[in-house]
């Protein structure tokens, strides 16, 4: 009968969870539906379907609200609704039919019965949305590790078929010739029979020690400077033990034998291509650079060395570090091009830089927020030459890649080239007044690192700044009304993004209404306790277990933080892949129906923690 | 109450009468006992009534020269078209399927071949009958074959309670006194009338389960108040 009922199994098996089933499951799961009409306007559950039900939207839309009317969610075709799969789960949500709906209705006690084996799928109905989120970090977080380095990553994936090979009884002259017209800088020697088996290699170095610099004449068979203790690889090996054999052994090529068979060629060029793109190597490359121009250059492997790090799994927490890094490494490198060029500081200073940058979470392609914090000993005619070394800093950045801010925060901008006095004012003005303006600015300025020169100038204000903030609920509350403005979607529906006064969006803003809500909560929370980190994550874990938040809270925002900026990785990977501009936005019609569950768990988890923030002040 | 009109009244005597006579003359098994079994009252109403939908594939249209190749059924009760009751059994009818049917009906020869004898194919479907109405789009079909099928296995036609998709259709159309195409009256086509999903396939069971889905559309429109009665065949 399974085939007859073909269209609606094929339906159910596109529903997340039901994708992870057997077909044996899938079909006790499709004799178990019962299917019910619903009016438009009547709310659920039918009067036909009483008791632990779960039900599978067929066609047409249902539409949430809490008891005061309040939208929460709205979903349709494919979706599932959980809330009546036990009765202590369904609370004060009222759901209504918001089109004549075709549900599937599945008794929840056998369901749960025919999936007991399969746990992913049961938590799917019975997990809160943080725990789901949590599952899935777990999940990701694995693959992450596995997949970080060269490692995991197969010789297949860098050597070079076929080998150019060269007969034994050929001349010396003749290897020179053809290594000199194929561009390669070493030949495998083989038999000179049938069997082509390879019996040595030749490089441009036996050419030189062997030939030349023996006064050799060149037109002896090759096999006279060939070594014949050759090394090799076999095929499937990692690439990492490949690297391995070839620092231990000092060789650059290495020959990749499959069946005792000549395959490929490895050449340790094509193993360093591949880590000089790691975040270290761009690092020491800047350090290194002698003009702008050339760090520039290097600048532009951001958004390769972002994407790759994306493709192969890592955390973006992790690229967000990277990133920072080199941009640190960047900007110092042009602090001390600067002060190359314009001599030392008349007094003490630092460069500090502010937003994403501070705290660690910078992608490719962000603009610059930075600001100059200098000695009280500054003197008005000291400012030319700051304000020499901002332009040059900020063009070199802008040069780079990072766009100038928008909002003028930059250390171009007098207001933001200030003593340390002065910085100590504008905190204390923004913690004592907290109007909007003020505000906007503080926020810039509450994730606050110094990239280059005297730490302890700033590290002063910031300590001030930490003791004023810690318990001080005026402007806690000011800062959370402000932050709370901004509230993650409650969902999808269909291929739109449900927003929280009912309005269908075509995209989801990832940074807006995702990563941004977050970020501001956890620097409430550290501001509240006094913690002095910037980055989300760490806020988040310094903070956990203190009045401003519990342990389990810290936990779900991580995990959502982490998912959110994964998926936003991903998406601007993917962006830059296809050669066009990495943004935030993210279609749903774009992402898996899976994803999509994750994502509405996410945003449940934000404003779980926003809610309560509103009603703590 | 139904009983103040009187020609449902008749009709329901005369119903009565044919059960009653052709419960007399069949022979001890499966449609004696469906015979045997009362049918609802015609004063229920129609969101409690037990139906199956019914959807025959067969050889043509005519139900004495053509043949039965495929039963499909499923149980609709108090709103629910229940899949686990669903049954779907392609009939061996020991002769050659004609070429240009089986661009219809998309059974080959060779599923007919290892298909059962219309015997217990019809018996598994009288036993799902007995006490429900039968649920079809386009009652002659059903009506006829299996008339016709009882006749040859029994040697008597029963009577059948069968509510239709197609006239409850075609009597919303006729109300609304605009000339319509007759093709509008078509499964699928109401089917899209009503929003439902679209269903590619075409086979017993799942044009079924489709004419159950449509009826549930269809008497959400009718009032609360309608009884077996105004909807027979």
């Amino acid at each position: 009968m399974e085939a007859e009922l073909a269209e609606i199994s094929r339906f159910v098996q596109e529903v997340p969870p039901f994708e992870h089933l057997p077909e044996h499951k899938l079909q006790a799961i499709i004799k178990l539906i019962s299917i019910c009409y619903v009016p438009k306007g009547e709310a659920l559950p039918p009067a036909q379907c009483q008791g632990d039900k779960l039900f599978i939207i067929r066609k047409g839309a249902l539409v949430y609200r809490d008891q005061m009317g309040e939208l929460l969610g709205k979903f349709g075709e494919g979706d599932l609704c959980t809330i009546f799969c036990s009765a202590n789960q369904i609370g004060n949500i009222e759901i209504v039919t918001e089109e004549d709906t075709l549900l599937y209705c599945l008794d929840y006690p056998t369901l749960a019965e025919i999936v007991e084996d399969y746990p992913t799928v049961l938590n799917f109905f019975k997990c809160s949305a943080a725990q789901r989120l949590n599952n899935k970090m777990s999940e990701l977080n694995e693959e992450a590790v596995v997949s970080a380095s060269l490692m995991n990553t197969d010789i297949s994936q860098f050597y070079h078929t076929p080998v150019a090979t060269l007969s034994e009884n050929a001349s010396i002259r003749d290897a020179a010739i053809q290594m000199s017209e194929l561009g390669h800088s070493c030949l495998v020697i083989t038999t000179q029979d049938n069997q082509r088996q390879p019996v040595g290699i030749v490089t441009d170095k036996d050419l030189r020690r062997r030939c030349i610099a023996q006064g050799l004449d060149y037109n002896l068979p090759v096999s006279t400077i060939m070594t014949t203790d050759m090394l090799s690889i076999e095929e499937g090996s990692q690439a990492y033990d490949a690297l391995m054999l070839m620092t231990a052994k000092r060789v650059h090529h290495l020959p990749v034998m499959k069946n005792n068979k000549l395959l490929a060629m490895v050449t340790i060029t094509d193993l360093m291509n591949h880590e000089s793109q790691n975040a270290t190597n761009l690092t020491h490359l800047v350090r290194k650079a002698k003009t702008v121009e050339e760090i520039a250059q290097i600048s532009q492997m951001i958004g390769k060395l972002q994407m790759r790090m994306a493709r192969l799994g890592t955390t973006a927490d992790h690229v967000g570090k990277s990133i920072s890094a080199i941009t640190s490494a960047i900007t110092i490198r042009l602090i001390e091009l600067a002060e190359s060029q314009f001599g030392q500081a008349p007094v003490p200073y630092a460069w500090l830089a502010a937003g994403s940058q501070a705290r660690q979470e910078q992608f490719a392609h962000s603009d610059q927020d930075n600001a100059l914090i200098i000695s009280d000993d500054m003197l008005p005619e000291h400012d030319a030459w700051f304000l020499k070394l901002a332009t040059f800093v900020s063009d070199g950045l802008a040069q780079c890649g990072f766009i100038y801010c928008p909002g003028d925060i930059m250390a171009t901008n007098k207001q933001w080239r200030q003593p340390q006095k002065v910085w100590h004012q504008y905190f204390e003005r923004w913690i004592k007044n907290p109007n909007p303006q003020a505000l906007l600015n503080g926020t810039v300025f509450f994730d606050v690192a110094t990239i280059h020169g005297d730490a302890s100038l700033l590290n002063a204000v910031k300590d001030k700044l930490l003791k004023t903030t810690k318990g001080n609920t005026l402007f806690l509350a000011h800062l959370s009304r402000n932050a709370l403005q901004n509230k993650p979607p409650l969902g999808f529906f269909r291929d739109f993004v449900l927003s929280k006064n009912g309005e269908n969006e075509a995209v989801l803003n990832l940074k807006l209404n995702g990563i941004a809500p977050i970020v501001d909560l956890a620097r409430i929370y550290a501001l509240s306790q006094g913690i002095a980190q910037c980055n989300t994550i760490e806020r988040l874990k310094r903070v956990a277990g203190t009045p401003a938040l519990t342990e389990a809270s810290a936990k779900n925002l991580i995990d959502a933080y982490e998912f959110l900026s994964l998926l936003r990785m991903e998406h601007q990977a993917s962006k830059l892949a296809a050669g066009l501009s990495a943004d935030n936005f993210l279609a749903p019609k774009d992402i898996s129906k899976l994803e999509r569950e994750h994502l509405k768990d996410a945003f449940k988890v934000i404003k779980t923690l926003q809610d309560a923030r509103q009603s703590a002040y | 109450m139904m009983w103040q009109n009187q020609l449902p009244f008749r009709w329901w005597l005369g119903f009565e009468a044919k059960r009653k006579r052709a419960l007399a003359l069949a022979p001890e098994g499966p449609l004696k006992d469906f015979l045997a079994t009362p049918f609802p009252d015609l004063s229920c109403p129609v969101n409690e009534l037990p139906l199956v939908a019914v959807d025959f594939e067969t050889t043509g249209l005519d139900a004495v020269a053509d043949k039965l190749l495929s039963v499909g059924f499923c149980q609709l009760e108090s709103g629910l078209i229940n899949l686990g009751s669903s049954f779907h059994q392609i009939i061996n009818t020991k002769q050659k399927l004609k070429p240009e049917n089986v661009v219809v009906h998309h059974i080959t020869d060779e599923q007919q071949q290892q298909g059962l004898p219309l015997e217990e194919v019809v018996e598994d479907l009288l036993k799902a009958l007995a006490g429900k109405v039968m649920l079809v789009h386009f009652n002659q079909i059903e009506r006829h074959f299996l008339q016709q099928a009882c006749l040859e296995l029994y040697g008597v036609k029963p009577p059948l309670l069968m509510i239709d998709t197609l006239l409850i259709a075609k009597r919303r159309l006729d109300q609304r006194d605009v000339a319509y195409d007759p093709s509008e009256l078509r499964l699928t086509n109401q089917r899209s009338y009503y929003q439902l999903p679209h269903y590619a396939a075409h086979n017993a069971l799942s044009d079924a389960v489709a004419t159950a889905e449509l009826f549930l559309a269809q008497t959400t429109h009718l009032s609360k108040d309608t009884t077996l009665s105004s909807l027979l065949a």
